[in-house]
């Protein structure tokens, strides 16, 4: 399913985009035709069996790997045609990368994790541990800034991924299975971080996971098997209960040129009524 | 990127002491060894060097004292003696014999000197007398105090007793010591030519050694005359000739084993490290930046090797002469400036292997292997 | 065994390389052995090779190479009188330095009587001296300085030419070379002196008895050829041992560390398979023998490639420089090969025992 709307200032415009690996009789194809939109402030989650082509689709859009077929478009300029040389500059600056083993610098302390790839992006020293040190403390590691990664928590360690990924500023987040190495508490936290990056920072957010929870924060859900989207869902909030549903699947309700779902028939009378006093 | 091969270098303390380790064990072999040529350099010119001797004459073509034999007849004594500018002159017999005392024998260069010889005789006694009467010797300290030797005590030199009534300072080398009796005795017991060997000169206040020294062997026949400078370089060179090959050949060796134990522990690093390395790749590190890591890792590892290699070669250089072996070593500047190039280019070296992995590294490989 | 194979092949590089370490140690310590045993051949060529069995020299002089001698006059006379001495072969000899191309060359000058012997014991071109300053010189020596029959070599001022080149008669450090008698005599401003006597006795003869016959004269030491050899042999190693000692021990701890720090890094990085070995069951014990059988293998690998690379480095510098001689006994490569067993064990020490500590659980963590 493609996102119809094909406004400049979409973050990332990926088209037809195709992975085949090896040739002839024993050629695979990873992804296939695979299109998508991604706009500021948005969350898309990925979601399919393992095989499925997560991580190759992932690799790509993190100009980690170039497709064979289709192309790549981050904030304007097409990163699949851009010659190897020049893309460390765009990893570094104009995407941040969150794994499921967090990977953080083991001879490293929190502080130093952040700012190096604040130096590397060409921030003097001082400058980029200034940055960090905000960042981590934003997020609530101001007490664990010269921690080595061998004493944090994995929540902990993740929100030290998490701000490393921030420190250069991206508006595009790439996240491969965040939560899977947390606890459900923990997994929840970092679940609320990473949409109000996207919402109140206005970042797009690209999350590929297993993790049921992450629909409840995602606006789109996409299914992804033998490289190919199969469904699209939309997220929406039922306004009575709270809760994530999926639109395609929920009971809906037209008023006023607005559409509105609701977890089950019970809420969508609820509302109606409301309305109905309203009037 | 400099401050992660400082961290990266730490972390493992194991691998960082061997690397460190055996840098300096590789770098000690060479500098210890022009240690001891050095030290022994030092040793066979001491007695030149403080013979207060500004000339010395030889007989022609002879231009050493180790490892050569010198005669001339009495009458240049006088002739030498003659030349304008000599202040004044002191012969003195030579040969290489050996100190006996009860059953041990020690090599020793016994020198004869003159009654109240100005010069030739020992600069530094630490007890007794500074020159030999009859049937008297002095010899080394070290030497009388590695055979028991008292002052008082009789040895055998020239197949004659001697009683030790002095004990010299700073006459002893790896190989052998100087021993001092009288020429008397000296002449006594090897029969008089009417010769002797070596012909020490002091020039004049205010004349110049190279000028006086020119002079005699313009106005002398038959014989060889040098600077207390010239002479001691000539020593010097007899050691350094004949080490040549064998400094080079350690030097290799050394060079070898350090690079190897370099090489190894770089590689290995950066193997246990790929993944790291690979994770940074893809947030957008550079290859140069991930080379510089891997270099200053290995430089870093290599000064820190010199550095114990130097410290240990010191080390020696005080704990070895302790053990009584007249063995002493000095660390040269020439030596620790070749060190330290050969430090340089094995840190340069080493740090290829590394940096062809990280060359070679798939950044997408950070999701791959789980 | 094969997960020691496994573990220590996966990595081609590194086996390559700890096999390297272990070669280049053990290499280093033969050759440095090969020198020292061959440098004594070298020292006691003379000896072991002119005539005679018994040395006379001056009285206290026990060395060659060592203190100069210097017989008293009549000596030999006495010594022809003597019971079961067939022939006195008298030298004059000294320690020269010669000056070859501004380089310093220690020699050790033999003057002899070609007629009575006492010189070089075998010649690959000319002859021996047979007039006034002539000299036979050691052959490599003679390559080293291109030098040739017919060349003029400057002795204490005087120039000699020479006429033959003997083998067998050169050492790292000095060269023997020989001149008559009388010409050695007018150098050293010494006519008529003689420093050695170099006895050859009668078949049976009672070598004690002529020793006591000797030593009964003041003013001279005989001994036997053998034992001034052994005496020889003594004082060069009086002044090499230390530095050598230190470099063989230098050369075996770099082994011992490349080794272990292969095993060691080995080790830790399959920690999680050995905790999750120990978790299903497997004792310590198995896992040594897993550590021990890669240190074993990287060792008796370097050591054998070791001992190859140390024939073939004294191989290329003896054609590089002829004057050094290196001979290996199989006793040295046994003992090179117990050095790379040694090696072997000590690296193992500290890697078992991080097996040892490894708990099961280890496997579980993060």
């Amino acid at each position: 399913m493609t996102n119809v709307s094909q406004v400049q200032d979409e973050t990332l415009q990926i088209a037809h985009v195709t992975k085949r690996y090896g040739a002839g009789s024993t050629e695979v194809t990873a992804v296939h035709d695979v299109s998508l939109s991604v706009s500021p402030g948005e969350i898309v989650l990925i979601m399919g069996p393992s095989g499925s082509g997560k991580t190759t689709l992932l690799s790509m859009l993190g100009a980690l790997l170039k497709p064979t077929e289709g192309t790549i478009q981050l904030n304007g300029t097409m990163i699949s045609a851009l010659e190897e040389n020049r893309l460390p500059d765009i990893r570094l600056k104009q995407f941040g990368f969150i794994f499921q083993d967090f990977n953080l610098l083991s001879a490293l302390t929190a502080l130093e994790n952040v700012a190096i790839v604040g130096e590397l992006a060409g921030a003097k020293s001082g400058e980029a541990k200034r940055k960090a040190a905000s960042l981590l403390t934003e997020l609530g590691l101001g007490e664990r800034l010269n921690f080595p990664p061998e004493k944090l928590s994995g929540g902990e360690k993740q929100r030290v991924a998490i701000a490393r990924a921030l420190v250069n500023d991206p508006r595009l987040i790439l996240a491969d299975e965040p939560t899977a190495n947390l606890d459900s508490k923990i997994g929840h936290e970092i679940m609320r971080l990473l949409r109000n990056i996207a919402k109140e920072q206005g970042r797009s957010v690209v999350i590929v996971s297993h993790d049921q929870r992450i629909k409840d924060i995602a606006d789109r859900v996409l299914w992804l098997e033998d490289g190919e989207f199969k469904e699209t869902v939309t997220m929406a909030i039922d306004p009575v209960c709270g809760m994530s549903v999926e639109r395609e699947k929920a009971v809906s309700l037209e008023s006023e040129g607005q559409d509105y779902y609701f977890c089950a028939q019970g809420c969508r009378d609820e509302f109606k009524n409301k309305l109905k006093s309203a009037l | 990127m400099i401050r992660l091969a400082f961290r990266n270098l730490f972390q493992n303390k194991a691998r960082l002491a061997i690397s460190v380790g055996g840098v300096a064990l590789a770098l000690l072999l060479i500098l210890s060894l022009d240690a001891v040529f050095t030290g022994v350099e030092r040793q066979i010119t001491a007695y030149i060097e403080y013979s207060d001797a500004d000339v010395w004459v030889s007989q022609a073509g002879v231009l050493n004292m180790h490892m050569a034999s010198s005669s001339l007849p009495d009458s240049v004594a006088r002739k030498v003696r003659a030349v304008p500018g000599v202040a004044s002159v002191t012969p003195i017999l030579y040969l290489t014999n050996n100190v006996v005392y009860e059953d041990e024998r020690n090599l020793a260069y016994i020198i004869g000197l003159p009654e109240s010889a100005e010069m030739g005789g020992p600069w530094k006694v630490s007890s007794g007398r500074s020159l030999p009467g009859k049937s008297e010797a002095i010899i080394d300290r070290t030497i009388a105090e590695k055979a028991g030797i008292k002052m008082g005590d009789e040895v055998e030199i020239l197949g004659e007793e001697f009683e030790v009534t002095g004990l010299s300072e700073g006459t002893a080398s790896l190989v052998n010591s100087v021993a001092f009796i009288s020429m008397d005795d000296f002449e006594d017991l090897r029969g008089n030519y009417g010769t002797f060997s070596f012909l020490l000169v002091k020039v004049l206040e205010g004349e110049s050694p190279e000028l006086v020294a020119a002079r005699i062997q313009a106005q002398v026949r038959d014989v060889t005359v040098q600077t207390r400078e010239g002479f001691a370089r000539q020593e010097r060179r007899v050691v350094q000739d004949m080490s040549t090959d064998v400094v080079t050949i350690m030097n290799l060796i050394g060079f070898l084993i350090g690079l190897a134990v370099m090489a190894l522990t770089v590689y290995t690093s950066t193997l246990s490290r790929r993944r790291e390395y690979g994770m940074l790749k893809a947030l957008g590190a550079r290859n140069t930046d991930l080379y510089l890591t891997v270099l200053a890792q290995a430089i870093l590892s290599v000064i820190l090797g010199f550095l114990v290699g130097l410290v240990l070669t010191l080390l020696l250089t005080v704990v070895v002469p302790i053990f009584g072996s007249n063995l002493a070593l000095e660390v040269s500047r020439a030596s620790l400036l070749k060190v330290a190039s050969v430090s340089v280019v094995i840190a340069a070296v080493s740090a290829m292997l590394p940096i062809r992995q990280i060359a070679g590294l798939d950044p997408a490989m950070v999701f791959r292997g789980r | 065994m094969s997960l020691a194979r496994r573990n220590l092949f996966q990595d081609k590089t590194r086996l390559a390389l700890s096999i390297g370490g272990v070669a280049l140690a053990v290499m280093l310590i033969l050759v440095l052995k090969g020198f020292l045993a061959g440098m004594n051949r070298q020292i006691t060529s003379y000896l072991d090779r002119s005539p005679g069995s018994i040395v006379v020299a001056e009285e206290d002089v026990v060395n060659l190479l060592g203190a100069t001698s210097l017989l008293p006059e009549g000596v030999d006379e006495k010594a022809e009188r003597i019971r079961g001495v067939e022939e006195v072969t008298p030298i004059l000899s000294q320690f020269i330095i010669l000056e070859l191309h501004e380089k310093k060359q220690p020699a050790y000058m033999v003057g002899y009587d070609p007629e009575l012997g006492g010189g070089p014991w075998q010649l690959v071109a000319g002859r021996e001296p047979r007039s006034k300053k002539e000299m036979v010189f050691d052959r490599v020596l003679a390559q080293r300085h291109n030098l040739t029959l017919g060349d003029r070599v400057e002795v204490m001022g005087q120039d000699f030419t020479i006429v033959g080149l003997s083998s067998g008669t050169t050492s790292w450090m000095t060269s023997f070379f020989f001149v008559r008698k009388q010409d050695a005599e007018n150098l050293l401003l010494a006519p008529g002196a003689t420093s050695f006597l170099l006895l050859t006795t009668s078949d049976g003869a009672d070598l004690d008895k002529i020793l006591k016959r000797f030593n009964d004269f003041s003013d001279v030491n005989a001994l036997t050829k053998r034992e001034m050899a052994a005496n020889d042999l003594k004082l060069f190693a009086r002044i090499f041992s230390a530095p050598l000692k230190l470099m063989v021990g230098i050369a075996f701890l770099v082994g011992t560390m490349i080794v272990g720090l292969i095993i060691y890094t080995a080790t830790v990085e399959r920690q999680r398979e050995y905790g999750v070995i120990k978790a299903i069951g497997g004792k310590n014990r198995f896992l040594y023998q897993v550590v021990v059988t890669q240190a074993l293998f990287a060792s008796i690998a370097g050591s054998f490639l070791g001992i190859l690379l140390a024939n073939g480095t004294a191989q290329w510098i003896m054609s590089a420089r002829p004057q050094f001689l290196i001979v290996f006994d199989p006793v040295d490569s046994g003992q090179a090969l117990l050095a790379g067993l040694g090696m072997a064990l000590i690296a193992s020490i500290f890697p078992t025992r991080v097996v040892a500590r490894l708990a099961p659980a280890e496997v579980f963590r993060k």
